[in-house]
Parts: C-alpha cells; structure tokens; sequence
C-alpha cells in the first residue's frame, strides 16, 4: 500500500493515455472491420480476391435447365441438348468415333473458352477461310460432324444432310443458349481463347512428359481415353482411330493448346503454362489419326498445301522418320453398325 | 491484495484529488467512441445479413416455384434416378447402355421393369438389335415400392406405349417373390419372362476364381498384428458412416490406397498400422477380393444435406466455382473409372464428407494431379454435406466381372 502511495501523479495521465490508445485503437478496428466487411478496402490491403465473382459476371450468362421453355420450341431445345450431350446415340448414324459434342463444348456448350455455343451462335453467318464461303451455322455444324465426329466411319458414311432436322435441333438449343446475347459482336470468352505463341516454339518430345504428367492419368499414357464399367466413354481418346480426324480444329496444335491451356487439367485451367500447353499439344497431334476427308484422292503433300498451309501441325511432315497425316487404317466395319445377328459383343 | 485493503485505497483517492464536480464529469470520449463505432458496425452489420436474408427467402421461394412447375412423379423419379444413364430421352448410349425407347423390355408393360430394376442386370443383353453388356444396379435397396412402380409405370408408358400402371402394393409382392436372386443374368435369363423376345446373347461361361483362404481369414480374422477388415468395414465390406464402403471398388484403387496407407501418404492412425502388417501380396488379394463383392448398399443421406444440390454438382458440377460434375471423371452414374477415379455411388456420407474435408485442409494429398484437393477447397461445407448425402442415395455399383477384372490383373493394377 505504501508503495502505491508512491506512484508519481503522473499516473493519473498514463492511465488515462492508456484508455485513449486502447479506445482508439478499439474504434479503428471496429472502422476497419466495416470498412473490409463492406468490400470498402483495396485488395492488396485485405488480401481477399474478387476474381472469381469478376470471372463469372465478366462472361454472358446463359439460361439455365430451370427455364427450358413450354411448347414445340421448348422440345425442340431440349432435342438439341440431348443431341449435343449425347451425339453418338441421338445422332449416331452420323458420328464415326463415339464422341459427343460436350466432350469439347465442357459444361453443355456453357464454359466460356471451350468454344461456348452462346457466342457462337450469334457469329454466323459468317465467312470461314476453310471453305472460302459464308458459312451459316449449319454449315459450320456440318463440319463438326464431318471432323471432329468423324462422320465417315459412321453408319451413314457422311454427316447429316443439310435440311436434317438434327440441325434444327441443335440449332434451337444453340438460340436458347444465347437468350439476350447480341448479335454479330464478338462475345468474351468465345471460341477457345488463344495462347501466345512461345519463343522455344513446341516440341512433340517435350510434350510427352508434359503429357505424361498431366494427361494420362484420364486419357491414358495411351491416349486412347477411359470408359466406364459399361463402356460408356469417359474421358475421350485424343489420338488413333476413334478420335478426330485431321480436318478439325483441334488437329491444329495451337487450336488445341488454348482448349488445353484454358480448360485441362479439367477444374484446373491456366495449370499449364503457355509452352506447356504448346507442347503437350503438339504431342497430341503429333498422332496418327483418321484421315482428313478433304485429302480425296490426292497425297498428304497436296492436301497439305490445299487444307493446312500456314497451320501450326505436323501433318504432311516427317516426324520420327514416319510421314504425319496418312490416317489410321480403315475400320472393318462402321462405329455403331448393328451387330451380327448371334450373340457377339460389340466392338471396343 | 486481499479485500481488506481495498477500503485505504478507495480513502486514499479520496484523500488525494476527490473533487465534488468529478461527480458530474462527462462519460470519457474514447468510451463514447466505442460505443459510437460498435453501434454502427452492429447495425450494419444487421442490414448486410437482412439483405443476405431477403435474397436467401428469394430464392428459396424462385427454387419452389421452380420445383412446382418441374416433372412430377414417375418422370421426375426417371430424371432423377435412370436418365444418367438411359437419359433423359430414353435413348440410352450406344454401344453402351441399352435404350428404353421402343425397348421389348419397356414394352413388356410395368411389371417386367419393376422385376428389372429389383435386382438389376448382369450379363449380355440384346435390346433393339444391339447386343450391350448389361451392368446395371439392383434398385431395391435405393427405392422404396412406391417410387419403383410410379418409374416401371412410366417407362412402361413413355418408351414401351402400354396404357398399365402399377401399384406400390404389387411391388411390394415382386420384392418379395424376387428378394435374395441375384442380378438377372443378361437377356438370356430374361427371355423367361418376356415371351417373344429376339435371340438373346448366352452367358459367358464364368471363371469364379476361388478365394485364396488366407485372404479370407485376413478379412474375417486378421492375424497377429493386424485386426479383421471386416471389424470395421462390415462383413460384406458395406462399410458404415466414416468407415468407407470397399465392396465393387476398382482392385487397383484399392490396392493403391493400401499402399499409400502403408508408406504413411495417406493418413488414418488405424488403416496405416494395419497396412503396415500387410505385404504385398495380400494387398493384392484383399483388393482383388474386395473389388468383386455385390453387396447392395448400406448407406443412407444422413448429414441433412440439401440432395438437389448434391445432385446438381455430382451430375453438371458447379463451373462458376470451378467445379466440374463429379460424374464427368468418376463415371455417369458414379460407377468410377479404373483405376485412379474410385466408385462413388453408395458410398458412406459420413465418409465422403470427411475425405472432402481431408482434402480441402491439406490432410489428404493422395489424389492424382491434386484434383480432388483443388475441387474440394471450392466446395462450401454445405456443398460437401450436400454432394456426399446424394451419392449416399444412388445404387450400389455392380461390380465387375471376372472378365475385365483378369485385364486389371494383367496392366493398369501398378499405376
């Protein structure tokens, strides 16, 4: 107690400095805790990203399954869906690999850089230097069965005619999709997106441990992709005779390193860096596959010249001493060809 | 200081400086501004989360109105429960899951499909032309009659064209006379109860290798340093709440997971003191025991998660988080990949729950590619409690057959 006694009068101020820091100290967290709660503060302050919220509203937003419409339209869209989800039943005469459009189009034809249908929908007609025309869409979508589906390993040798109600179909969906998107504007996030090109260039070799480290696990050290227990395909084949041909997009290795670049490893995008993705890329379609349509009669040089001048592919060249681009050898029968009528199992 | 002393001290301030207008003095400022700066944060606070709250009632009453004007009955039950694989359109998937639509199967009327989906198919079947090797789940343990006979009746209906409905009652009859026999083997023992049927595809003879019995007593018994699986994982390897399901996972998912249990990648004080005991060859052959046991399933929604959402990630993924299906890698309908990408149908809530935690905290690091670390991280915890319910509501998966289970034995089983 005597001691107490001793402490100078200056404490009475000490103390009462103490209560002002402490309240002040107390009112600024409480500002600041407003202030961070209310998203006020920059985010090299706060630490927290808004780039996922940003993402999202940065991209058209697409109807959902919720507000499929009523009526014959209605039907229609949900035909076209069916048919882009599950392309080689609801289209099956027509498709030569068991693909479906949605193992590129991810999320329905929704994701925005795979090739979204909201944003292409609202592009065509336009021109395409692959045929030198106005394409409309069904033109364009004729192509995808013609390419990327492979259309003449199929049971009808060709794709869908054009007048083909699969067309108007798809076409109804492709509309629906695009609810209050404008039109003929250049959409974000539209096609694939596309990856600088690198100064090493890409390399098939390289890509093979990129391939290896990232790829196989789902598509297999193969290629040749997964199915499930009943052979339904899971993840797609990438290369050999029951993927796309030479004549698709994602033949050309800088096509395919921005769909890889932006889309795989799947829930991981931007995992690759660019020469990564450049080279994996180039491994993939360093592959044999089936044989470009447009090549007809004429050489791989020819078609070359004709179809692929100034793509980034291999194909025409001489990789490994083997010429890229001959094909896979014809299948016996066509994919999806009813079966003999004893019982066998289908093939694959 | 004791109580006592408390008294000379209040004395001694007032002996010191007590003045009578201290009485009325102000409340300090600093406390003014206290209270000043909590009052508005509370308040804003209150008026940030009303706002959550009015959005929340939003959409919850937008998910109802959406709910009352989507498919009822049978068609919903078959959105829901038949259309990942047979889909939505009853078209089936080529060269790989049989179609309804115009099915001899469909057509024989409701009872034929309620039998079906009872005990499920397990051999080749020919639908349509087409000869398909069935693999499909028993629902009985999945459905209750009800639900059975409003699906047999509609598939009978929409795909088959009969005008017949069935009742919960006669369900209930069928469950009875077919209970305990097994999965239909193919088309061939279906064409008894479908006259007319088209040539069905014969069984292949099946070579049931016979369990190594040191195998079995390591599953029933344990040995000296390592208790029974079956303590835990149940006789059938049902698994139950944190105890995984094992029964129809992938033999090299299994064994993979032995490994790592035994190397200490993965974490779980019992499973890694367990596999330690273990040598290789018996991780072989408990995984290969384990892979090929049907059992139907044990588990239940138990973690009152919100299923329709659970369904909605398991089948279209949720992208604006970054979160594709989980269908998209582990099968359609949850069957799993081989051997990297694990069943998911019918596993235990509480366990997938658990493991999708495990992932999003850094305590399990086995996945390949870090895939399930980064997918669980973007799942909110109601969306984990949420995805493990609905997997916990779907059909045990038919295991596989001897067939494709001697191609794992001769590759993938190392990877």
């Amino acid at each position: 107690m005597s001691s107490e006694k001793h402490e100078d009068p200056g404490q009475g101020r000490s103390v009462k400095r103490l209560i002002y820091s402490v309240g002040g100290g107390l009112v600024l967290v409480a500002i600041g805790a407003l202030a961070l709660e209310s998203d006020l503060l920059p985010t090299w302050i706060s630490g927290r990203t808004t780039e996922a919220p940003a993402a999202q509203s940065a991209f058209f937003q697409p109807p959902s399954e919720d507000e499929l419409p009523e009526g014959p339209f209605g039907e229609a869209v949900k035909r076209g869906r069916d048919i882009f989800m599950n392309t080689s039943t609801n289209a099956g005469e027509y498709v030569g690999n068991g693909l479906s459009c949605s193992n590129c189009h991810l999320d329905g034809g929704r994701q925005p850089m795979a090739a979204p249908m909201w944003a292409a929908w609202t592009r065509y007609p336009m021109y395409r230097k692959k045929n030198n025309q106005i394409n409309t869409m069904e033109d364009r979508v004729m192509g995808c069965f013609s390419y990327s589906m492979n259309a003449q390993h199929s049971v009808s040798g060709g794709p869908p005619p054009h007048g083909s109600d699969i067309y108007r179909d798809l076409d109804s969906y492709f509309y629906w999709l695009a609810t209050g998107a404008p039109t003929n504007v250049p959409m974000e996030g539209n096609g694939f997106g596309k990856v600088a090109k690198t100064e090493a260039g890409y390399s098939s070799d390289r890509g093979a441990q990129v391939f290896s480290a990232n790829c196989a696990v789902c598509h297999g050290e193969d290629g040749q992709g997964q199915t499930d227990a009943n052979g339904r395909i899971v993840f797609p084949p990438l290369w050999g005779p029951n993927s796309y041909n030479w004549g698709a997009g994602m033949a050309k290795i800088d096509t395919a390193a921005a769909f890889v670049q932006h889309n795989m490893p799947l829930s991981q995008p931007g995992k690759l860096s660019d020469q990564e993705a450049w080279d994996v890329a180039a491994y993939i379609d360093s592959h044999e596959r089936p044989k470009d349509p447009r090549q007809g009669k004429g050489t791989v040089e020819e078609n070359r010249k004709k179809s692929h001048d100034g793509d980034a592919t291999y194909y025409g060249q001489v990789l490994n001493g083997t010429l890229i681009g001959v094909g896979t050898p014809d299948p016996a029968r066509p994919v999806g060809a009813p079966d003999a009528p004893a019982g066998v199992t289908p093939p694959e | 200081m004791n109580r006592p002393d408390k008294q000379p001290v209040k004395s001694r301030l007032a002996d010191e400086g007590y003045e009578p207008w201290e009485n009325n003095r102000r409340i300090p400022l600093p406390v003014i501004w206290v209270a000043v700066a909590l009052a508005v944060w509370g308040t804003a606070t209150l008026l940030r989360d009303s706002g959550s709250y009015a959005v929340a009632q939003n959409e919850r009453q937008s998910g109802e109105t959406v709910a009352a004007e989507a498919p009822e009955g049978g068609e919903a039950l078959f959105l829901a429960r038949c259309s990942t694989c047979h889909q939505p359109n009853g078209a089936g998937v080529r060269l790989a899951v049989p179609p309804l639509h115009g099915s001899d199967f469909a057509k024989a009327g409701p009872e034929v499909v309620a039998q079906i989906m009872l005990r499920g198919i397990d051999g080749p079947i020919r639908v349509s032309g087409f000869a398909y090797d069935g693999r499909m789940p028993s629902f009985a343990a999945a459905l209750n009659d009800g639900d059975i006979a409003q699906i047999a009746s509609f598939v009978a209906n929409r795909f088959g064209g009969t005008g017949a409905a069935l009742e919960a009652g006669q369900v209930a009859t069928l469950r009875a006379a077919q209970a305990n026999k097994g999965s239909w083997q193919g088309g061939a023992e279906l064409a008894a109860l479908v006259p007319d049927l088209p040539t069905q595809p014969p069984m292949p003879a099946e070579a049931k290798p016979a369990t190594d019995p040191a195998i079995s007593a390591l599953v029933f018994a344990g040995k000296s340093d390592a208790w029974s699986c079956a303590s835990c994982h149940g006789d059938l390897g049902q698994g139950t709440e944190n105890t995984p399901r094992l029964a129809g996972l992938a033999q090299g998912y299994i064994a993979r997971q032995l490994r790592d249990f035994r190397q200490g990648e993965r974490h779980n004080e019992s499973m890694n003191s367990v596999a330690k005991a273990l040598n290789d060859h018996e991780i072989h052959g408990l995984a290969a025991y384990y892979a090929r046991q049907r059992v139907a399933s044990a588990a239940q929604p138990a973690l009152g998660g919100d299923l329709a959402r659970g369904e909605q990630i398991a089948l279209q993924g949720d992208w604006s988080i970054g979160v594709p299906a989980c269908f998209s890698c582990h099968g359609p309908s949850g069957f799993g990949v081989a051997p990297d990408f694990p069943a998911l149908a019918a596993q235990q809530p509480a366990y997938i729950a658990s493991q999708l935690a495990a992932w999003a905290g850094g305590h399990r690091n086995n996945s390949p590619l870090g895939l399930m670390d980064r997918i669980s991280e973007a799942l909110p915890e109601a969306d984990r409690r949420a995805v493990a319910d609905y997997l916990a509501s779907l059909p045990a998966v038919p295991a596989p057959e001897q067939r494709a289970e001697a191609k794992i034995d001769g590759g993938k089983d190392e990877l």
